[in-house]
């Protein structure tokens, strides 16, 4: 296992240099800090900027100085827009996504096992149409419907109509304490968004394992409906449910930018896109590098978790 | 057990004698919340800043020399000083503003200052503040605000720089020609040559002054660690979230406009209730940012929020689309409404520079009058501002000096008239929108890309098209805009100004030839009487013969038509029933300070 992972880690190595080659040249098709200082900046300040960024330094150099950084894990660059590190500013934002995104993706997978499971099992049935056309009745509605009834009925209305305050309509503080009064909300529409998604592809991935021989025999040996479901399907389905599960992992870190910006939570999304409308180089360039890195460390991660719930499956 | 706990402290709170509950009232602080629509501030350093959401949160913070009267806000009043400064127009054409430092204003306390205890403002930390806009090392985002006009602060700029440059240190104890120290209160700026919005500019925050010391100790985290001498105090900004700030305890004497400086308008809306008592009245301002409208909306429907900006979208739910009139339902609930009239001046240009669309000849003119002829800015207004929008003939914004009377100014090529506009054309040398050569005018159009400009512009495409001319939009994201006009490369192009000043000279220099682009005169318009008039007004103080050639200027140019135009917004504002002494207004954000908050009508 551990050779695997070495030999894993040892391959994404150039995969990884060439994604930060390939990023780097594209931040600096457009120069960066002309698109950052805009229409009023003379070419003195442009210049100024670039030799105080290091960007007047050739390619090559800004390539391996940045590759160094990364390696090391100095994010200690300073933000244009923010003038702080933007490590600091990366590790900020990302507890208030992942506080909504980590709950959310569990909630989601637990639901979403659960009634695919259930409507696999009765697949065909009057309860099994009913989930699945909820189910694609969620999914068909827009993130913005979601939230904008979710504000409205689920924060503004207690409030005005029967004086209770469950939620916040809007703003977030840390902390255990507060959490279901800020995040709650804003986790519940991202589970009854994604749930339909999620339901159906499991639906699907269960309904091929209900075919199976191996469904046949546990029926004809009388085990039991959840027994069935719970301990033999389910098992048998964990590959695909771990892929899904596994491609989301890296955007957990993305945040939803609809929902930060409309519950005011200062998330990763939140910081994203301001940064990329303030052409905030240092960020994006560090962001796009972060991010790289997760989601080869999360497919290396996948591979292993194949071979912990399937013994076939041999990593060597 | 429970219960009878909750009884007993009801009962104790009824039995508490009406002394005991004021005095109970009276300790509570006062705390008032409001919004920044947007993700607010990007720094708190008055020379990092630039956006309206930076001059809100510095206005807090520092101060300026000068302000606007909150009674009547175009009107200058000092700040920092203890009258208006002197101005002395000297024999070499130079000009000498004396200034006095008001007695005793200290910066607030910060761990900058040897005992932590903030120290009196003096004469040096206005030149200091003002020579931080020539570092290179704060980007020279606002020099354009004082480029050429100190004596002697230009040549300092360059060869301070070039200094630090060389590796050696910008050095703010050198010298600068036209700054003259007096006293610690007293000092004289000299100007290169009489430049009447001089004084203007030292009411923009990011001229407000602050402490070097404070500078130096924080270094590049200044802008987090804000020390000035405005009437409130940075507890704690989460940038793109809130920002929290309580009131300064040892904020130097600033009182709320007397009785006499409010119209008797604002005075039947109680606006002069507290006049002539000490500012600021509440403990605390909370500052939330709402990037998007719902959330704020709703938030002060649920009374959690002082006031807001009524966002286009929630106007019929606030106000009469007809008549401009608060409803009824928001009345009854004591909520109050108000509008204001920004300086804007929202425009299409003309690149002069086209060697077709830009000719100074009788039908370079003529083609620019009739294309101006076919549009209907009305149209425009109702379908995309929901009426909102003032339309006006010139540049000078409404409520400015040199604004034609009810919008329509003597000389006029408000459309449509498509006659009109078709017998121009003709003059012009394009009948039908062809040459004598049979070939077809061809105008593009670049525009923003954003879902209303790119609207806007069709709109504009199918008026002008009517007159037989080809039309075509070129949608660019606003970097690629600016650079193409900066560039004179677009022929025609969507903008809008929005005055610095309330002042006509600030939009009149939109057409002065030597701003030509990339600077901002960005239509590349030249004439040379105008230019002339130009200079001549600079050296003006206000007066009627300084709005007479303003007037002649504004139709020298409408005459000229470097552009199509003009339309001006008006904010909408509600004022939750609990906001006291409140009347926003844009054109200044030293404000805040005025507003009080009544807690039983929460």
């Amino acid at each position: 296992m551990l050779s695997f992972i070495v030999r894993k880690l040892l391959y994404s190595v150039p995969v990884y240099l060439g994604i930060i080659l390939v990023v780097m040249v594209c931040l600096r098709v457009n120069d960066p800090v002309q698109a950052f200082l805009g229409k009023k900046a003379t070419k003195e300040t442009v210049a100024t900027m670039k030799e105080q960024m290091g960007l007047n330094r050739s390619f090559a150099e800004q390539y391996v100085s940045f590759v160094a950084r990364v390696v090391t894990l100095d994010f200690s660059d300073q933000s244009w827009e923010q003038k702080r590190p933007v490590g600091e500013i990366l590790y900020s934002a990302i507890w208030p996504s992942l506080s909504i995104a980590l709950p959310a993706l569990a909630l989601t997978t637990l639901l979403a096992v659960c009634v695919a499971l259930f409507a696999a099992y009765y697949r065909g049935s009057l309860t099994d149409r009913v989930l699945m056309f909820a189910a694609v009745v969620g999914m068909s509605i827009s993130l913005l419907v979601y939230v904008v009834l979710g504000q409205y009925f689920g924060a503004y209305w207690p409030k005005q109509n029967l004086g209770v305050e469950p939620f916040a309509i809007s703003g977030y503080e840390s902390g255990v304490t507060n959490w279901a009064y800020y995040c709650l909300l804003p986790v519940i529409i991202t589970v009854l968004l994604a749930l339909g998604y999620d339901t159906r592809f499991y639906r699907a991935v269960m309904v091929e394992e209900c075919n199976r021989d191996y469904i046949v025999t546990a029926k004809a040996k009388g085990a039991s409906k959840p027994k069935i479901m719970f301990v033999h399907m389910l098992k048998n389905a964990m590959i695909p449910i771990i892929t899904n599960v596994m491609i989301t992992l890296p955007f957990l870190v993305t945040g939803s930018i609809v929902i930060e910006t409309f519950f005011r939570i200062p998330g990763m999304g939140q910081t994203l896109i301001t940064a990329l409308n303030s052409k905030d180089f240092p960020l994006i360039q560090t962001f796009t590098a972060v991010f790289a890195a997760i989601f080869i460390i999360s497919n290396i991660l996948t591979d292993v978790l194949y071979a912990l719930v399937d013994p076939r499956v041999r990593l060597s | 057990m429970g219960l009878l706990a909750g009884a007993m402290a009801l009962l104790g709170a009824a039995g508490l004698p009406a002394p005991a509950q004021a005095a109970e009232a009276a300790a509570k602080p006062k705390v008032l919340q409001m919004p920044m629509r947007t993700d607010g501030p990007k720094s708190l350093d008055p020379a990092a800043g630039s956006t309206q959401y930076d001059n809100i949160a510095v206005a807090q913070i520092f101060e300026t020399l000068l302000t606007f009267n909150y009674a009547k806000p175009g009107e200058l009043e000092p700040l920092l000083l203890e009258k208006m400064p002197e101005i002395t127009d000297n024999p070499d054409g130079t000009r000498t503003i004396t200034f006095l430092l008001k007695e005793g204003v200290r910066f607030h306390d910060s761990p900058a200052f040897k005992d932590g205890k903030g120290r009196v403002l003096t004469s040096d930390d206005v030149f200091y503040s003002i020579k931080r806009l020539a570092d290179k090392k704060n980007q020279l985002k606002n020099w354009w605000l004082l480029e050429g006009v100190i004596k002697g602060l230009d040549e300092y700029k360059d060869a301070q720089n070039k200094a630090a440059d060389a590796g050696g240190k910008f050095d703010y104890d050198a010298p600068v020609s036209g700054f003259v120290k007096k006293s610690d209160r007293e000092f004289q700026i000299i100007l290169n040559k009489p430049v009447h919005r001089f004084l203007y500019t030292l009411t923009q925050f990011q001229t407000s002054i602050v402490p070097r010391e404070a500078v130096e100790h924080f270094g590049d985290r200044f802008m987090f660690n804000p020390v000035g001498t405005g009437p409130f105090v940075l507890e704690k900004w989460e940038p793109k979230q809130y920002l929290y700030l309580n009131r300064n305890p040892a904020y130097h004497e600033v009182k709320y406009p007397a009785r006499d400086q409010w119209s008797a308008a604002d005075r039947r809306l109680r606006l002069d209730r507290p006049a002539g008592q000490k500012v600021p009245f509440v403990d605390r301002m909370e500052f939330q940012m709402f990037v998007q409208d719902q959330p704020m909306w709703l938030e002060f429907d649920t009374g959690k929020l002082g006031y807001i900006e009524v966002p286009n979208e929630y106007f019929e739910q606030a106000f009469d689309k007809r008549t401009k009139q608060l409803l009824p339902k928001w009345a009854e609930r004591g909520v109050r409404g108000h509008s204001d009239q920004l300086l804007d001046f929202i425009f299409s240009g003309f690149n002069m520079a086209d060697p077709v669309l830009g000719a100074m000849t009788a039908e370079g003119r003529a083609l620019r009058q009739a294309i101006h002829l076919a549009v209907d800015l009305d149209e425009i207004n109702e379908a995309y501002y929901n009426g909102l929008n003032t339309v006006f003939d010139g540049m000078i914004p409404p409520n400015v000096e040199g604004h034609p009377e009810g919008g329509k100014g003597p000389v006029s090529f408000r459309g449509p008239d498509l006659d009109r506009a078709k017998k121009l054309l003709a003059q012009a040398g394009w009948p039908d929108g062809k040459n004598a050569k049979g070939e077809q005018l061809v105008i593009e159009y670049y525009t923003a890309n954003n879902a209303v400009n790119v609207q806007q512009a069709e709109m504009m495409k199918r008026q002008i098209e009517r007159l037989g001319v080809k039309f075509e939009v070129r949608p660019n994201d606003f970097s690629t805009l600016i650079q193409f006009v900066n560039e004179k490369k677009a022929p025609m192009f969507g903008f809008a100004w929005g005055s610095d000043y309330p002042d006509g000279e600030n939009n009149l220099a939109l057409f002065y030839g030597p701003n030509e682009s990339p600077g901002s005169n960005h239509y590349n318009y030249k004439n040379p009487a105008y230019d002339k008039l130009y200079e001549q007004i600079l050296k003006m103080a206000p007066s009627p013969e300084r709005t007479k050639i303003y007037e002649q200027m504004r139709d020298m140019v409408i005459n000229d038509t470097p552009y199509i135009g003009s339309m001006g917004r008006t904010r909408f504002y509600l004022m939750a029933p609990w906001i006291m002494n409140c009347r926003p207004t844009e054109r200044m954000f030293t404000w805040y300070k005025y507003l009080d908050v009544d807690d039983s009508k929460r």
